[in-house]
């Protein structure tokens, strides 16, 4: 039927989407200066709302390890609520001013994925390190990159995993 | 210069942390977006997708116009959705703008979902501004897509650059065995 092999087809379509948000005029649109202010003031007010968040998700973190303690052999089901915790937490810390909560938590994240192996008492130790890091940057509201404070908590967490991971 | 008037765009947000998902939804409408649909994988996603194509009338819209979906999702993370979205023949629409949001900024992380088709990523964290940058790119900057037998996407030629050295593309519009769509 057809005689020649096509090999590449470009599909060149209207711009409906264009049409659909600009109209047919021609020419840039803009996206309104009043609704980008409002979207900003909207997510600042979402802002006042991260630490409380974050609190929250702690607290489910803090008994997560309470029963890694006390019940070792369900630890891989621990583990992996801790996970999936962690995973939440490490999104959008920046954006709200506390990307140390990202850091930590990517940290936290990154050393709960599943693997094979006994889950140890220093890995426990250190789900709690974590913890009492992201605690004292929420409790002190150390925002930014912390200046001092959030260098010292970096460096003792960097510290604990050091030790619990040698151990 | 007028303002876009999103109040006729549909957009699907697939993000599984329900806090960046609420920002993400609530984002979209203080910019005017008419219908936000937010679901919390892919898996929903293409779920989703598919009652749209089934049943509209149900779900109460056509056509989805943006996809915005974050990759690591699980169980079905943001590239295995755009790989359906893309490829399968369910598919309601395998030319929709697709939006990756992504903390992984690696070059190859980049090159391998340009390869899948993504249309462009978000990097977390995001602002206002990122989200707002993006849209103006959807939908000012479309590419055509290509169509070949390793690739399905939007062009990844984003600009008419001229070769460095002596011209080596051996189609052109005209040549035999290339086909333009048009629609």
């Amino acid at each position: 039927m057809d005689k020649k092999k096509i090999v590449v087809r470009f599909y060149r379509f209207p711009n409906r989407l264009k049409e659909k948000t600009a109209g047919l005029a021609p020419g840039k649109a803009n996206i309104s200066t009043e609704a980008l202010e409002a979207a900003e003031a909207a997510l600042n007010k979402m802002s006042e709302d991260y630490p409380d968040w974050v609190s929250g998700l702690l607290v489910k973190l803090q008994e997560q390890h309470g029963r890694c303690v006390d019940t070792p052999e369900k630890r891989p089901e621990f583990f992996e609520e801790i996970n999936h915790i962690a995973h939440d937490m490490k999104g959008q810390g920046g954006t709200f001013g506390y990307p140390l909560i990202t850091k930590f938590s990517d940290s936290l994240y990154g050393f709960t994925i599943k693997r094979p192996g006994e889950i140890t008492d220093n890995q426990i130790e250190l789900v709690k390190s974590h913890v009492d890091a992201m605690r004292a940057i929420i409790r002190g509201r150390v925002s930014g990159d912390g200046g001092e404070i959030g260098a010292k908590l970096s460096e003792s967490l960097d510290e604990a995993i050091a030790t619990y991971e040698a151990g | 210069m007028s303002d876009y008037d999103f109040d006729r765009v549909n957009v699907l947000v697939a993000e599984d942390s329900p806090f960046i998902r609420s920002l993400l939804v609530n984002s979209l409408k203080v910019l005017g977006v008419g219908n936000v649909f937010a679901v919390e994988h892919g898996g929903d996603a293409i779920h989703f997708l598919q009652r749209v194509k089934n049943e509209p009338m149900k779900v109460g819209v056509q056509q989805i116009d943006i996809i915005i979906s974050n990759w690591d999702m699980s169980p079905i993370d943001g590239m295995m959705f755009l790989r359906w979205v893309r490829r399968h023949k369910d598919s309601p629409d395998r030319f929709v703008p697709f939006m990756l949001i992504t903390s992984y900024t690696e070059p190859e992380r980049i090159v391998q979902a340009r390869e899948m088709g993504v249309s462009d990523m978000l990097a977390k964290p995001f602002t206002i501004k990122h989200i707002g940058e993006k849209l103006i790119s959807i939908i000012e900057r479309p590419r055509q897509f290509v169509h070949n037998a390793e690739f399905f996407g939007p062009d990844r030629r984003r600009q008419k650059l001229g070769p460095k050295g002596p011209e080596r593309r051996m189609l052109t519009d005209k040549s035999e065995g290339v086909e333009i769509i048009r629609g």
